[in-house]
């Protein structure tokens, strides 16, 4: 016998040691990985391999559900839950860039004690020291938190010695609720049933960015609007600006800021004069007939009738009123016109529901002020601040950041901000993908928040509740007794959930089922509302805010940032926005014509300023807008939100006044900005080469009137007949399969949603402002915004524009080292290790969507753990591009060849599709002719036929994507003449 | 033969000298003695002007080695390319080189089969500037590529993993021709050396330099003039010649052929082969004077390199320069006749720039290819217009400076070409700039010290002219015959 250890012996702790180390390794860090060769059978996941993880999207108030879907134990893609009623699968950009709330490099990774890190056990004495200190005088501003979060906060409060909570909201919908209140008696925001309707008037909401829930709006509202049976409802913007939301609408009505109430009476007007509803309005709606307020709207009378038909002609009627722009100081009584119009036209109870149960009250901005004058007064002495950022979302002149500075504050916050910044004390807090939580967004949904992973391990934090919890059970040892963490409570208000709907099985078993739905889902319920009587005595004046005296600031929302939150998101930053294609910047929308009487070009630099601050925009022409307004985008402007937000763009909020309106809410219209050139040349960065398609029909649109006499025009875009077999006919191509996708335009709202789904399943690196600059950003999926017409007509298109996976493809045959070449199903396929980065594809590919890695891009930890472990990064000189998402095409071929069968139609989803919250993606086979997408692609389909075409057809590529016309309800003037913009240039030069 | 043209100003008209002899050196008085003396002189010891040149031209080359280096390590993306405009400075440079690289096969293959005696001075050195542009051309691929490490995958060759290449893509074509296009011009070029490089060696052994006999001995490959080595040698040379003909001709077509096969607009046009051939020798030939008229002047060789080669070389450059110019013309004329709204409008950016009612409400912006299309115009077009009067063409430093006009137009021709297309393709919204960054420069500025390197260090080592030509336009060295034209 050898001394020592034996070969055998060697082997065994070799395996056990092995083991052990991988188990540990496994349960709380995440970043180190080492996988078994043969995993063992009881092992609690397998390497590889996806699991879905039900929970709720916590980056708005609007709480859609998500699955998230984890690979070795790390949270790599957010999709919506398709159980949940609300968003049914979807998810918009900000919720699919939640990921980087998560991996964000700025998260706060120690407890600070007034900017130095500190022991959590230090955080935590100074926390209960600083509570018994306060002895009740403490204030907790937080997120409205709909779910469960709110009671316990208000009974931690109890538990703490007494305090207030303040629920912080910059873009609430609470003059809304008091609007209605008013109405209907109903201090509520109803459900709108845009499916229901006919024809709906937008009063200059943003209901595709950030008005309720934009997934759910948007899902609804293409319901009603798109082309379908040969017939298009129509969709109205009364707005002064036209947003995101508004270049969807077959019409703009430009009106003179704050005047969306008068427009509304005017329209009541007309139709209460023709049904006779209502008649104790006749005498109130005579005062706003369209002739009187005619000059204040700056809309012709003609034009308020002609909508007014329309309403009753083509009705049900929903107007949607609310959002920003139409925030003045009258902002209730605007509401309050536009539910006169909804009542007057027949929409209510049609359009409008309102559930049986009122949502909780929340607190208003009025009640801040309230807060800044208790804190100035020195009546409050502790104040908790959670994720919310009131210092940089506030407007400065109301002074909440001077008045913080007189308590002790306590910022229970994952991501830095301005308010964490000027915290005493910040103990991180974990995000939704790591803690516990729950919402209840609207009556009849409640939501679950689940940990979906441990926490991230570069970030010591713990959960935001247990922080509270465990605080309030060391200065008060009967607070909360019998919960030892947030978990407990949490399940104890879902055990009452339970018996609330008559769940009869024990807990454990229903608690697995919530968690594995999502949450309880039940049918909302509704009741009848009815116009009450006293809102003939509500008076709307004329705001004069078109006047000459400088012009009306409107500070609008953002799609991809949201309130700001969105600021430090990387992928929020690098999408470009929609209608402005500007990327890492704010600016400052303005009328050509405004701006060419000042003097000041596209991409100035101009100072803005109001009585109460000023900042300097780069000016960016947009016919969208009143030539007596200008519009800027919020949630830009940071200075301590980490390195992806600070120094990006200006914050619009350093303009407003102190102001609120009847409800309590923020006045957002009603300064008035005076401009003044500084620089005629600014850095902002956009990523569309050229605004118009000069006729190309890239963006192809048609009208309904075409499509309904299609004899009259040219049908259709044939296929070009070629001479060469198809590849389908040649041996080993397309059998089975031949992808293919279809993108209706018409349901394409330009949300963006898909190109940062493409971001998070493709690991796409960000490449910063400085590189987009000159064309190296790395997205697959380029959102193409169009404009066609000129001044106040004009239209909007939009058209994402992908790797079209071309059946005869250009790039394929000039790659000297087949790095790129057609797969048998059809793809293009892409070998990144071939390639040697002659970039001779990409000059050949007509549709220019090939992206190049010009440099070895980082994934700045721990953002390197979100990427998608199924597929690769790829190095320096490798081009890359849209692969149709080939690693969920292999998966589930894979799972179909285990079960002995081929794919059925929509087994495949790519994550565009997945996320679009219209559904205007479709994606299959396109050998399938039963399959979806061959029926929107294949020209035997009669009723898309006329839609149909693909992409610059004559060049013969035969591209896999088949594009839907958008259809317009009418022809937009100017659009001939543009047309014909290339092919005769001098003519519309003039 | 035997003729001297010269432009007699009191008969106001070119009067031919036919005892001056041979019209392409005027040196057919000079006996073989004379001739070597004079063509060995030009290889003695360098002066110390030579080695500053030399080090200027070193410096140029290490700063593109050094601007190479910066772009590998830091990637690609140093330089201006990008998306839509993937080709840029690199693809220009390529096409630039290869181009130059054309005008000493013609010179020396083509006039020779045509039998244009004036070829006989020029010839060797328009050789040698073909090989080390072609070897400058060829540095460029690897340069462009973003993976230049793995640029052997260009390659055909038996791998275990069974990859080959993709003989569709016009840039394997490419590959393809511009090695054979290198291997022949180096080996015509060593061909034509032998019989200097055996007077080179036997020169040596005389004066007791073994280290230089050495060198060149193995390279004259045992010359030793018989009668037989002449008849065979003659005939070797004049196969070379044929087989280097087409090579004119088929390179820069293949080369056109990476543009015209692609899809771009502005790019895709049958007209691009012809055009190319006739540009590369334009630019050829206009290198071949740029370089020639220095050194000309700086050894004294207008005996050997006369006024008359000048005006020859300048009169192929007119009839190049009328092809250009029709070429331009005849793509606008197509462009608009084509009917296509993307070839129009192409045509439209190239000279105009973007049209007011292309953006929303911008104005004209002019744009690097604005810059380069009329800077193309002028000195392809205009700029060769005085070569037409004789007086211009009798004057060297005259035709030197269009000569330097010509480079310069033909090098913004191919930028014209290759950048302006990129960034006015189908899809407006993805049109882009592209603005050239200091390494693209630095490389650009270091393959001209590449090329200028190599030619410094040939004009000190090798015969510039050849040797054994210039004896054959001399009279034979016979009793009584001096002066007896040699094509009696």
């Amino acid at each position: 016998m050898k001394k020592g250890l034996s070969r055998r012996n060697l082997f065994k702790y070799m395996g056990v040691g092995g083991a052990t180390a991988v188990v540990a390794g496994c349960e709380k860090k995440p970043e180190k990985l080492i996988p078994m060769l043969v995993p063992p059978t009881d092992y609690e996941y397998t390497p590889q391999t996806a699991y879905q993880y039900m929970t709720t999207c916590r980056e708005c108030d609007a709480a859609c559900g998500m699955m998230v879907t984890t690979r070795e134990h790390r949270a790599q893609k957010a999709e919506g839950n398709p159980n949940h009623p609300v968003n049914q699968g979807a998810l918009c950009a900000r919720g699919q860039a939640s990921l980087q709330t998560l991996y964000n490099p700025n998260r706060h990774a120690h407890p600070l004690a007034d900017g130095k890190q500190i022991p959590w056990e230090e955080g935590m004495q100074q926390f209960s020291a600083i509570i018994q200190a306060a002895s009740g005088a403490i204030a907790y501003l937080g997120k409205p938190a709909s779910g469960s979060e709110g009671d316990f906060v208000d009974e931690w409060l109890q538990a703490a010695g007494g305090g207030q909570r303040f629920k912080f909201n910059l873009l609430t919908q609470k003059s809304q609720a008091e609007a209605n209140k008013i109405a209907f008696d109903h201090a509520d925001v109803p459900e709108y049933a845009f499916e229901k309707a006919g024809v709906v008037f937008n009063f200059s909401t943003d209901f595709l960015e950030n008005w309720g829930n934009p997934v759910e709006n948007a899902r609804r509202f293409t319901d009603m609007h798109v082309y379908k049976n040969g017939r298009k409802n129509k969709f109205i913007h009364i707005s002064p600006q036209v947003s995101l939301t508004g270049a969807k609408a077959d019409r703009w009505i430009v009106i003179n800021p704050g005047t969306e109430g008068l427009v509304a009476l005017a329209i009541a007007s007309v139709i209460q004069k023709e049904n006779g509803a209502y008649k104790f309005l006749k005498k109130y709606l005579q005062a706003y007939s369209p002739e009187k307020v005619a000059e204040a709207t700056g809309v012709s009378a003609e034009i308020l009738s002609e909508l007014a038909i329309d309403a009753m002609e083509h009705g049900p009627l929903l107007a949607l009123g609310g959002g920003n722009v139409s925030a003045t100081d009258q902002s209730v009584e605007t509401l309050v016109a536009v539910n006169i119009l909804n009542a007057v036209s027949g929409a209510l109870n049609k359009t409008i529901l309102f559930s049986d149960q009122t949502a909780p009250e929340s607190s208003t901005h009025q009640d801040l002020t309230q807060l800044i004058s208790d804190l100035n007064a020195g009546k409050i002495k502790l104040l908790i601040v959670d994720d919310s950022n009131p210092v940089y979302a506030l407007p400065p002149s109301m002074g909440f950041l001077q008045a913080m500075k007189k308590a002790f504050v306590v910022s229970l916050a994952s991501q830095k901000s301005e308010t964490t910044h000027a915290a005493n004390l910040v103990l991180p807090a974990l995000t939704a993908y790591e803690s516990w939580g729950d919402a209840f967004p609207r009556n009849g949904v409640r939501s679950i928040q689940q940990p979906v992973m441990s926490t991230v391990n570069m970030f010591d934090a713990r959960a935001r509740e247990d922080i509270l919890l465990s605080v309030a059970q060391s200065v008060n040892k009967k607070a909360f007794s019998g919960n030892s963490s947030y978990l407990d409570y949490l399940q104890n208000i879902w055990q009452k959930i339970q018996r609330k709907v008559g769940d009869r099985r024990n807990f454990d078993s229903f608690w697995i089922s919530v968690l594995e739905n999502g949450g309880i889902f039940e049918k909302p319920k509704f009741i009848r509302a009815s116009l009450n009587r006293r809102v003939a005595s509500v008076k709307l004046n004329d705001p004069g805010m078109a006047g000459s005296d400088g012009l009306t600031l409107l500070p609008t929302t953002s799609l991809l940032l949201g309130d700001g939150s969105g600021a430090n998101k990387p992928w929020l930053q690098e999408v470009p926005d929609p209608m402005s294609q500007i990327v890492w910047d704010s600016w400052m929308e303005i009328n050509p014509d405004t701006a060419q009487k000042l003097g000041i070009n596209d991409r100035a630099i101009v100072e803005v300023s109001t009585p109460y601050g000023s900042v300097q925009a780069t000016a960016y022409y947009h016919f969208g807008i009143h030539r007596n307004a200008i519009a800027i985008p919020m949630g830009q402007g940071h200075q301590h939100s980490g390195d992806v937000a600070d120094g990006f763009g200006i914050n619009v909020m350093e303009l407003l006044p102190d102001q609120m309106d009847k409800a309590g809410s923020l006045v957002f219209v009603g300064a008035k900005a005076k401009l003044k050139l500084i620089n005629e040349k600014s850095y902002t960065v956009n990523t569309d080469g050229n605004a118009r398609q000069l006729g190309r029909d890239i963006s192809a649109a048609t009208t309904v009137e075409e499509l309904n006499h299609p004899e009259k025009h040219s049908a259709g875009h044939n296929r070009p007949v070629e001479f060469y077999p198809d590849r389908s006919e040649t041996a080993g191509y397309y059998k089975p399969y031949r992808w293919g996708m279809t993108i209706d335009l018409d349901r394409c709202n330009g949300c963006s949603a898909c190109v940062v789904a493409c971001y998070a399943e493709n690991n796409l690196p960000v490449v910063g402002k400085i590189r987009t600059a000159i064309g190296r950003e790395m997205s697959w999926i380029r959102l193409e915004r169009y404009i066609e017409g000129y001044g106040d007509d004009f239209e909007t298109r939009f058209s994402p524009m992908l790797c079209q996976h071309c059946g005869n493809a250009g790039c394929e045959t000039v790659c000297p080292v087949y790095a790129t070449y057609h797969n048998p199903e059809g793809l293009n396929a892409m070998v990144y290790n071939r390639c040697v980065g002659t970039r001779y594809c990409s000059n050949n590919c007509a549709y220019k969507v090939r992206r190049f890695n010009w440099f070895n891009y980082e994934f700045p930890a721990p953002l390197d753990q979100q990427l998608n472990s199924t597929i690769t990064t790829r190095e320096v000189g490798v081009m890359e591009k849209c692969t149709f998402c080939v690693q969920r095409i292999q998966g589930a071929k894979s799972d179909a060849k285990n079960l002995g069968r081929d794919l059925e139609d929509g087994e495949v989803v790519t994550a565009c599709q997945q996320t679009c919250p219209t559904k205007a993606i479709t994606f299959g086979n396109l050998m399938d002719p039963e399959s979806k997408v061959a029926k929107n692609a294949l020209r035997d389909n009669t009723e898309k036929r006329d839609r149909q075409y693909e992409v610059l057809a004559e060049l013969n590529y035969k591209p896999a994507i088949t594009y839907l016309k958008k259809v317009n309800t009418r022809e937009v003037v100017g659009h001939d003449s543009d047309r014909h913009g290339s092919q005769d240039p001098e003519q519309t030069h003039s | 033969m035997g003729i001297t043209a010269e432009y007699n100003t009191t008969a106001g008209r070119v009067v031919i000298d036919e005892n001056e002899g041979h019209p392409g050196i005027k040196a057919t008085t000079l006996s073989y003695g004379q001739i070597n003396d004079e063509m060995l002189a030009m290889l003695d010891k360098p002066r110390p002007s030579y080695y500053l040149l030399l080090l200027g031209f070193l410096m140029a080359l290490g700063l593109g080695v050094l601007s190479f280096a910066i772009q590998v390590d830091v990637g690609i993306g140093y330089s201006g390319i990008s998306h839509p405009i993937a080709w840029g400075f690199y693809i220009t440079n390529f096409v630039f080189w290869i181009g130059i690289g054309h005008a000493g096969t013609l010179i020396s293959a083509v006039f020779y089969l045509t039998r244009a005696p004036w070829r006989t001075a020029i010839y060797r050195s328009a050789e040698a500037m073909t090989v080390f542009a072609v070897f400058t051309a060829g540095l460029f691929p690897l340069v462009h590529i973003g993976r230049p490490w793995l640029a052997f995958w260009l390659i055909p060759y038996p791998n275990e993993r069974m990859l080959w290449v993709n003989f569709k893509s016009p840039l394997l074509w490419d590959v393809f021709a511009v090695t054979t296009y290198m291997s022949v011009s180096i080996m015509f070029f060593l061909l034509g050396l032998i019989p200097d490089l055996a007077i080179l060696r036997d020169e040596a052994a005389r004066k007791g330099k073994k280290l230089k006999a050495l060198l060149y001995a193995p390279m004259a490959l045992a010359w030793r003039g018989t009668n037989h080595q002449w008849v065979h040698y003659m005939r070797g040379y004049l196969i070379f010649a044929a087989l280097a003909t087409p090579l004119v001709f088929s390179v820069h077509s293949i080369v056109s052929w990476d543009f015209a096969m692609s899809s771009v607009p502005g790019w895709h046009t049958t007209i691009f082969a012809p055009y190319f051939v006739a540009g590369a020798i334009f630019s050829g030939l206009s290198m071949v004077l740029t370089v020639l008229i220095p050194i000309r002047a700086v050894f004294g060789l207008q005996d050997y390199i006369t006024n008359h080669v000048i005006q020859s070389v300048s009169k192929m450059i007119i009839f190049t320069s009328i092809i250009v110019g029709y070429a331009y013309a005849a793509e606008f004329f197509i462009g608009y006749y084509s009917g296509s709204p993307f070839e129009r409008a192409i045509f439209y950016y190239r000279p105009f720039g973007e049209m007011q009612s292309w953006t929303l409400l911008g104005e004209n912006q002019i744009n690097f290819p604005q810059i380069a299309f009329w800077l193309m115009v002028f000195c392809n077009v205009i700029a060769p217009i005085p070569l037409w009067r004789w007086k211009i063409r009798n004057n060297p430093l005259a035709v030197w400076i269009i000569t330097i006009l010509i480079n310069i137009g033909m090098w913004f021709e191919r930028f014209n070409i290759i950048g302006s297309s990129l960034q006015h393709e189908y899809d407006p919204a993805s049109w882009g700039e592209y603005w050239p960054t200091i390494v693209e420069v630095g490389v650009t500025i270091g393959s001209f010290g590449f090329f200028f390197t190599l030619f410094t260090l040939f004009a000190k080592s090798l015969p510039p002219m050849a040797i054994m030509e210039l004896k054959e336009g001399t009279n034979p060295p016979m009793k009584h015959a001096a002066k007896k034209d040699i094509n009696e």
